[in-house]
């Protein structure tokens, strides 16, 4: 064999050897310390049990909460320029529910100076119309896609704090697209309860109750004249959508309630107790330092104890101190928890009660609302979108399922094609087999997720792989018929070959990448295993199956055989 | 050497064309027909909906599990036995509207702990998908769909030629929209992976075709003397041996997942093995048949533009780029 050959040989073998034990670990099911390699394939959920969500963003009430605040400092800024505002709002009718507008109304006379220091100072707002004396402006369309993507990546580190103390081995969360987040929760079981803590805001704010205003206004009887004229009724049970019903009550009411006062509700079994506060949140859950269970000396019950930070707790001792004889509400995602009596100052610890059921009930509640208050607020409202639950016997049932499936496959390949092409099938079988251990190893190095239809590609990829070497061996069985002599016949036939099996597998390979941005869970499993595939394919059938068919010719031309075994 | 087709072949798979493309056309309408009347059956992953797999004791049948979770009060409520009737395992499905949809897994778990105890029954999966997800997930198979076609014409246009790139694309789209119709046809659930199944058959179809278009390419270059017809026939017939076997092989391999592979890859791999058997007779009868339609067609154009006659006439070998 020439020096060329051996070197082709070596590489062959190294590359064997490296693939192998790298798959190793899978097999064994142990992770040898000793061995240079001890990862094993990452199981998709759909093979391993778990739990996997989608969840959409709501950007709607991020945009208009930062077009309120811009409208805010925008108004005190054009005050400090003793530019007159006469009337100004965030106008939410007739645009789109992402893209707010910010009215003013101001003296004609001002108008050019206030357009141009509001280009200069508020770089992140556009102008969208500019008629009379009024002016509009949206969010610029940098600026928006920066909020997205702030509230996406933030909203993907506070789901992460939360996973990360509720405990959980290799959770994965990432962003799909530009508005949604992707969980993947291997092995959980307590399904309901992780969606609750990664899908509460846990938006913590103390409010002030209105004393004053519960004086003037019939609270109650106001309420049930709302209901009535807007007809709109409140179901128990969908809990999600108390917030449109307070969000509508709040609406009808405008005019009837004090200004800068709000309608919130405290919740308990029998009924819903409707209070009056301040909108303004004194303190919010960013100035929390931290929140613990703790139990209740008096009923022994579970609480959250929670601890503000000094900023918080300047303000909090102020606030406090000012009001004692007055109501306090504890606001947890816009519903009122307690609303207790302030009886002296109050400093930097507060407790939040919990849960009116059962005891366990209740530890549970208080352990969870600790873990979302200290791993903070979502940045914006998280909506289901997609939900897949796969228990874990059925994992452990598609894995042997599909294995032994594939492997039946695969081995079937293997026969089909030794009985046809006989020496030259035993080699291709061969190059199959090492192709198989790579797409393995690769997939092991690569830390991709080997998913059922994963399993799945890798049986299409043996069967799509075995074409390449069908082209080569019809290609020289054709040359051979020409009359050409065995090493003429071979050689054209692996070089005719390898441009129609290039060509076949790119125009295959690009069908998978497509597959693979496109698709999502199960089905970018299938695209993945297919890409590397293809890519193993092209380097056993070309490389591979030409190295050990040298070695079959050698062999050939010393016995001094006549036919190609083919 | 064992030959499955006699390296002598000279079948005339071409002199028949029109009554390939003829029978092609005509499923394909019968598909579009079906498509507007009976519907394909999708899964939850494009309509959105609650889907639960449980397995219940051997006592219970579909009736049993059916006038239980009625007292649960479910909306659009279909349930169907699954995987071999000794394991009794079914599926669940269930619709409610919007955000309610949250609910309904447990709402299936809880009527079925009315009734049994906990052990005797088990929630194998649960998946939701919400109508905006489902909207989404549909938008983006099609579009991956087109994308995938779009890429590929591309491909075959500008490694052989324009006039091989219709031919290709009207055989994948033929493929596609026949294994569809089977899957309306026989009422199978056509969900995520079954559309992943056919964006893979895209793929695995176009190998074939390009095989024979490779090879209409060389004999092109060698005999150009000889028609259009001819060359065709002749490439399609030397390729025959490898189609047949690849074809072949493929095709056991995918029925191995199908026979024992479960009931959760089984609606792939039956889509994967239709795709292989359509795929393969397009190859062989529709993709080969389209070069010559097209060919004359660009011809009768050409006799009808007198002009660029000499350039358009014959199908010239120097026409190709980056071979």
């Amino acid at each position: 064999m020439s020096k060329k050959w051996w070197f082709k040989f070596s590489f062959l073998i190294l590359v064997t050897l490296v693939s192998a034990l790298m798959v190793l670990p899978t097999f064994t099911g142990k992770s040898p310390e000793k061995l240079p390699f001890s990862k094993k394939i990452n199981l998709g959920l759909d093979l391993q049990g778990g739990l996997y969500l989608v969840m959409g963003v709501d950007f709607n009430k991020v945009f208009k909460e930062i077009a309120d605040r811009q409208l805010v400092s925008l108004s005190e800024r054009l005050k400090d320029k003793s530019i007159q505002v006469l009337e100004s709002k965030v106008r939410l009718e007739g645009v789109p529910q992402d893209d707010p507008r910010i009215q003013i109304k101001l003296g004609t006379a001002q108008k050019k100076e206030a357009v141009d220091f509001i280009s200069k100072d508020f770089p992140n707002l556009r102008l969208t119309e500019d008629k009379g004396d009024l002016l509009e402006y949206g969010l610029g369309n940098d600026y928006r896609n920066d909020i997205r993507d702030k509230t996406v990546n933030q909203s993907i580190e506070v789901i992460r704090n939360r996973i990360d103390e509720f405990g959980v081995s290799e959770p994965q969360i990432s962003s799909q697209g530009s508005d949604r987040v992707v969980v993947e929760l291997p092995g959980i079981k307590d399904v309901d309860r992780a969606k609750d803590l990664i899908g509460r805001t846990a938006k913590l704010e103390f409010k002030m109750v209105d004393e004053e205003g519960l004086k003037t206004v019939a609270l109650p009887e106001l309420i049930a004249q709302i209901e009535k004229e807007k007809n709109i009724a409140f179901k128990e049970g969908a809990e999600f959508k108390f917030s449109d019903y307070v969000k509508q009550i709040n609406e009808a009411a405008a005019g009837k309630i004090p200004a800068g006062s709000e309608i919130a509700f405290e919740k308990s079994e029998i009924a819903r107790i409707p209070l009056l506060l301040k909108s303004r949140a004194e303190v919010t859950g960013n100035d929390l330092q931290d929140a613990q269970v703790s139990f209740n000396h008096e009923s022994q019950r579970p609480e959250v104890a929670f601890e503000l930070n000094p900023k918080g707790a300047v303000t909090f001792e102020k606030l406090t101190g000012e009001n004692v004889g007055k109501r306090l509400a504890i606001v947890l995602d816009g519903i009122v928890h307690s609303a207790p009596n302030i009886n002296s100052k109050i400093g930097a610890r507060g407790v939040i009660t919990t849960g009116r059921g059962g005891y366990d009930e209740a530890l549970r509640e208080s352990k969870d609302l600790a873990i979302v208050l200290r791993a903070g607020a979502l940045p914006a409202q998280l909506e289901l979108m997609e939900q897949r639950v796969v228990g874990p016997s059925l994992g452990a049932d598609s894995v042997s399922k599909g294995a032994f499936a594939s492997l039946l496959g695969i081995l079937a390949v293997f026969l089909l094609t030794a009985i046809y092409y006989r020496v030259s099938g035993m080699i291709a079988v061969a190059s199959l087999l090492l192709n198989v251990v790579l797409v393995l190893a690769i997939l092991v190095w690569l830390e991709a997720t080997l998913t059922l239809p994963g399993i799945a590609g890798i049986a299409l990829t043996v069967g799509i792989a075995v074409d390449s070497n069908v082209v080569i061996y019809e290609r020289i069985r054709e040359e051979l018929g020409l009359g050409k002599s065995i090493g003429a016949a071979v050689e054209a036939g692996f070089d005719k070959a390898f441009k129609t099996i290039l060509d076949a597998n790119v125009a295959n390979g690009i069908a998978a990448i497509i597959l693979m941005m496109y698709g999502s869970g199960p089905v970018k499993g299938f695209a993945v295993t297919m890409i590397i595939g293809i890519i193993t394919t092209l380097f056993t059938a070309v490389f591979v199956c030409r190295v050990l068919f040298d070695f079959y010719l050698k062999r050939m031309q010393d016995k001094n055989a006549k036919t190609l075994s083919i | 050497m064992f030959h499955l087709i006699s390296p002598n072949s000279k079948i005339d798979f071409v002199g028949k064309r029109h009554i390939w493309i003829g029978l092609s056309i005509a499923t394909i309408l019968a598909t579009f027909v079906l498509f507007f009347t009976k519907g394909l059956n999708y899964g939850i992953d494009f309509t959105g909906g609650a889907e639960v797999k449980v397995k219940i004791p051997a006592s219970w049948d579909t009736g049993k599990l059916r006038s239980t979770l009625e007292k649960g009060n479910l909306t659009g409520l279909k349930i169907l036995s699954i995987g071999d009737a000794k394991d009794s395992e079914f599926m669940i499905r269930a619709q409610e509207e919007g955000k309610d949809l949250n609910q309904v897994v447990k709402k299936i778990g809880d009527t079925l702990g009315m009734d049994l105890k906990a052990g005797e029954y088990e929630i194998k999966s649960a998946d939701i998908v919400g109508p905006s997800a489902g909207g989404l997930l549909r938008k983006n198979g099609f579009l991956a769909m087109f994308y995938a076609l779009l890429a590929i014409l591309l491909y075959v246009a500008i490694r052989f030629d324009f006039r091989y790139a219709p031919g290709a694309i009207l055989a994948l789209f033929h493929d596609a929209i026949i294994v569809i119709g089977i899957f309306i046809l026989t009422g199978k659930e056509f969900d995520l992976t079954v559309l992943a199944a056919v964006l893979a058959l895209i793929g695995y179809s176009n190998n074939d075709t390009i095989i024979v278009y490779d090879r209409v390419r060389e004999t092109l270059k060698m005999n150009p003397s000889l028609s259009i017809e001819e060359i065709v026939n002749q490439s399609v017939n030397q390729t025959l041996g490898r189609t047949i076997m690849t074809s072949l092989a493929t095709f056991v391999s995918v029925a191995m997942l199908w026979a024992f592979g479960g009931h959760v890859l089984e609606p792939f791999s039956f889509a994967l093995m239709c795709g292989i058997a359509v795929g393969t007779y397009s190859s062989i009868f529709i993709a080969s048949s389209m070069v010559i339609v097209l060919t004359h067609y660009r011809e009768n154009q050409a006799k009808r533009g007198s002009g660029k006659k000499a350039r358009e006439v014959k199908l010239s070998p120097e026409a190709h780029i980056g071979i």
